[in-house]
């Protein structure tokens, strides 16, 4: 009789684990419509050959880099390990999560996200720290960025969060209900439409410009890491016209790397060395950059990394191996999505992908 | 903690297993520091509530029980006449009355500083504006103690069972303590007698797996009617009856409708949770619900909603009032200008009366529980008064005795039950003027207007609405002869698991919960 009992268990705890992962599956956002950002950090995990350089941030860094273009032309492999409003301790977990993985000759920061530490939306969190694999990296990012609302255990099993998707499932819920297919391209995030920069309002003025203890405290666990494992430190402040990068931001970073002898890569005031043009290179009138200004941006950043001890090509260092295939491949994908964007975009003058309404 | 949070059953597991781990002899005091564990999470400050009325009351109890003791062993030992053994019982009962006043006075008082004194200064605000005074009394904002109003029920009538010698009080202030705070019934009841916990309580128990697997089941019940049911139409109902000028007519019905279901799935919910919850543990609570829906009269009805609370009313308001002196007085005095069998129904009244008052009270610190508590008070003495009249009826009327007419009284009840519940949400002349336009204005609700839209109950939601109501009716009438859970014990392996485990997915997916979720409030953990 006992025996029996613990059969039908044996049996029935998998069935049901099963069950409940099917339904948490069909019930999380895929992030493969109109918004994508949260499909970004799930695909590093990938990835099957290491990289030189990492770059970590928010939209600044998801946007405004092409790795494609630094392995083109200058034979640099490169990851963007950024989403959406991403935090700087969210940054910091990111980077001892990808030290688990490989150990990149360069980190690239983007230092929007010091101007804030703490979360103002779960949506942001969710995109940032949902695709992240577990790990002890990953509880203490949690831990360190969730809202007030927010339980540990809505992250250790999401239905409880996403439970009332139910109503609103679509055919993408189930089309990428077991596989999600590629958004990125190694982390960045493509947009081939245009909008030139326009007028913007003015920026309110602030009671502070200091910067929170607790990012600069995140900030130095960074560096710190990165000196421990013998990985070169960039800061970047991407190219963008809006919202303000206050000249007293600036200062602060720029004394920071001083004290500490980094370098600090300011792209707002080497727009025109960069050769960014605002009437063509955004796709938002000048928050982000488009695929124009991202290779631009690229093509600036690829000399100075090239210029470094630690920087490799790639490209004759392997030969036709697997890492000159696995980046033709990028390439490819690269080419036929901006070729397909390009095209869209004369055709109609949007993206339909990203468009608010969809079009019919 | 809540006992809808995601913290509950964490707690509720790690206690289980270390209350069946360690020896018998400790687990009382296990259940001891869990309760004030649990109510410390709402702030330690608040366990200072608690603990006065617990200390206060178990001194009484115990002062109480030495001076019995003390005067029986004063008869075994002087053997004294009839009328001496009288004179002397009732100086013992006079110093017992003594300290039980004291009691019910300090704790009441508690009880009535912190939950209606402020309700009594608003009224006495208004009576001097009334009568042309400048300025108001103001008094700062105290936060209620969680289930403050169950826990001073619940010691009292403790305090008054010692008093009536119904049983002796309990010595060990740290088992009295868990009686007053055992941590499932804490914030929401039932209301326990002792004689009912102090078995079960301080009881050694061993692993059963059968207490676990059903009151994990009952609370699972639980859930589903608190999230799925209560907590997806508390928003709607909470529009309508905050809203009289806009949600009229047809409205108006749904509302009273509304309100019923909601206020029911809320309460039993909870309590199918707290039950649950005590029964893993081994400990049977009392039911507090018997399926009231299926009630055929009003009284009937009181008998089977909230049944801890009206228990305690019929005991400690009810006899006492019907039997007192003033009782007793107003009876011969109405005897002799109405006659004697008018008389006679006195007491009854009087009785019926305060007990309806203080069950309007007891609900809220406003005069729409007055109000609500003396309506329906008046509506059962009117029944009591008629039953001569249905009695013929029945015998004068065959439909009286078909099915139709069990069913016509069920539904009756139900509507006479949700047109009283507008007392307490509406007051006085609303209830009438609402009351009215459901005649006058009475018309399907149409969608368009955005008066229905409003409400967020449109598409999938309104349909797991309305299918969770009725799966909650069915399993109702199933219950009439055999406890659900008893039937499915009965069942395949196979059965058994596929119904809980498909309960337990209809509640974790279509439950309204989590991030943003802000009606996780019991109703009846505010009284």
């Amino acid at each position: 009789m006992k025996s029996r009992k613990l059969l039908w268990l044996g049996i029935l705890l998998p069935v049901s684990a099963a069950i409940l992962g099917a339904c948490q599956n069909l019930l999380v956002p895929k992030y493969m419509g109109r918004v994508i950002e949260g499909a970004f950090i799930r695909e590093y995990y990938e990835e099957t050959e290491p990289h030189d350089v990492i770059f970590l941030g928010d939209c600044e860094a998801y946007e405004n880099v092409s790795p494609i273009v630094l392995w083109r032309e200058y034979g640099i492999t490169s990851f963007i390990r950024g989403s959406a409003q991403q935090l700087i301790p969210q940054s910091y977990y990111l980077l001892e999560d990808t030290l688990t993985y490989e150990t990149p000759a360069v980190v690239v920061l983007s230092v929007s996200a010091m101007q804030q530490y703490e979360q103002d939306n779960e949506t942001y969190n969710r995109m940032t720290l949902d695709g992240m694999r577990w790990s002890a990296s990953k509880v203490n990012a949690i831990r360190e960025s969730m809202t007030e609302d927010e339980h540990m255990i809505e992250y250790v099993f999401p239905i409880l969060r996403f439970h009332s998707r139910w109503r609103e499932l679509e055919e993408d819920d189930f089309t990428y209900f077991l596989e999600r297919r590629e958004v990125t391209h190694s982390g960045y995030y493509m947009r081939a439409d245009i909008r030139p920069a326009g007028e913007f309002p003015a920026e309110r003025r602030r009671s502070t410009y200091a910067f929170d203890d607790r990012a600069w405290a995140y900030l130095d666990k960074i560096r710190l890491l990165c000196r421990e494992k013998g990985i070169t430190l960039i800061l970047m402040k991407a190219p963008s016209l809006y919202p303000a990068w206050h000249e007293q931001w600036d200062q602060q970073i720029r004394d920071y790397a001083k004290e500490h002898q980094l370098l600090y890569v300011n792209c707002i005031d080497r727009s025109e060395d960069i050769g960014i043009d605002f009437t063509v290179d955004t796709y938002d009138g000048g928050l982000h950059m488009n695929v124009y200004g991202a290779e631009k941006t690229a093509r600036y950043l690829g000399k100075i990394l090239a210029e470094l001890p630690a920087a490799k090509d790639r490209r004759e260092a392997d030969g036709g191996g697997p890492v000159n295939r696995v980046w033709e491949e990028k390439c490819r994908f690269y080419d036929q999505m901006k070729a397909a964007q390009e095209a869209e975009f004369e055709e109609l003058g949007y993206l339909r992908q990203f468009a608010e309404e969809p079009a019919d | 903690m809540f006992l809808v949070s995601y913290e509950f059953p964490a707690f509720l597991m790690a206690l289980l297993v270390l209350y069946y781990l360690i020896p018998g002899r400790f687990q009382w005091m296990l259940l001891l520091a869990a309760s004030c564990v649990f109510y410390a999470q709402g702030g330690v400050f608040y366990l200072i509530y608690p603990m006065v009325t617990t200390m206060t009351t178990w001194l009484l109890a115990v002062a109480m029980g030495n001076m019995t003791d003390r005067s029986r062993a004063w008869v075994r030992e002087n053997n004294p006449g009839r009328e001496e053994k009288k004179e002397h019982n009732r100086q013992v009962k006079r110093r017992q009355r003594r300290l039980m006043t004291l009691g019910l006075l300090l704790n009441f008082g508690i009880l009535a500083v912190l939950k209606y004194f402020h309700f009594f200064l608003d009224n006495v605000n208004a009576l001097l504006g009334f009568m042309g005074a400048e300025g108001e009394f103001v008094c700062g904002n105290w936060i209620l103690p969680l289930g403050i109003s169950y826990y001073t029920f619940q010691s009292m009538g403790y305090l008054m069972d010692v008093y009536y010698r119904k049983y002796d009080p309990e010595r060990n202030p740290a088992r009295f303590a868990l009686f007053v705070s055992f941590f499932p019934q804490l914030v929401a009841g039932p209301i326990s007698r002792y004689d009912q916990m102090r078995d079960q309580l301080y009881t050694s128990r061993r692993f059963s797996a059968r207490s676990v697997r059903y009151g994990a089941v009952r609370m699972l019940w639980g859930y589903f009617k608190k999230l799925v049911i209560a907590d997806r139409l508390g928003p709607a109902v909470v529009m309508i009856i905050s809203s009289p000028e806009i949600y009229d007519g047809v409205y108006v019905l749904w509302g009273m409708i509304g309100y019923t279901v909601w206020m029911y799935a809320d309460f039993a919910g909870g309590m199918d949770i707290v039950l649950g919850a005590a029964q893993m543990f081994g400990i049977r609570l009392p039911e507090n619900f018997e399926r009231p829906f299926f009630s055929k009269s009003l009284g009937q009805f009181w008998r089977r909603w909230h049944m801890s609370l009206m228990l305690w009313l019929r005991e400690y308001i009810f006899y006492p009032a019907s039997t007192s002196r003033f009782s007793a007085k107003t009876a011969k005095l109405a005897a002799k200008f109405l006659g004697r069998k008018a008389g006679g129904k006195i007491p009854v009244y009087i009785a019926t009366m305060t007990v309806w008052l203080t069950a309007g009270i007891w609900h809220g610190a406003s005069w729409n529980f007055v109000v609500w508590g003396l309506a329906n008070g008046t509506v059962l003495l009117i029944s009591q008064e008629l039953t001569g009249w249905y009695r013929k009826f029945g015998e004068f009327c065959p439909f009286s005795r078909t099915r139709w007419y069990e069913v016509f009284q069920i539904l009756r009840t139900c509507i006479l039950f949700a047109w009283l519940e507008m007392f307490e949400y509406y007051p006085f002349r609303t209830v009438f003027a609402m009351s009215k336009s459901l005649f006058t204005s009475l018309g399907t609700p149409r969608t368009g207007d955005g008066r229905f839209e409003a409400l967020g109950l449109m598409g999938a939601d309104l349909g797991i609405l309305a299918a969770g109501i009725v799966f909650m009716a069915a399993v109702s009438a199933l219950q009439r002869r055999e406890s659900v859970r008893d039937r499915l014990e009965r069942r395949p392996v196979l059965v058994q698991y596929g119904v809980v485990f498909g309960l337990f997915l209809l509640v974790l997916v279509t439950g309204v919960y989590g991030h943003g979720y802000d009606v996780s409030q019991f109703i009846y953990n505010q009284f």
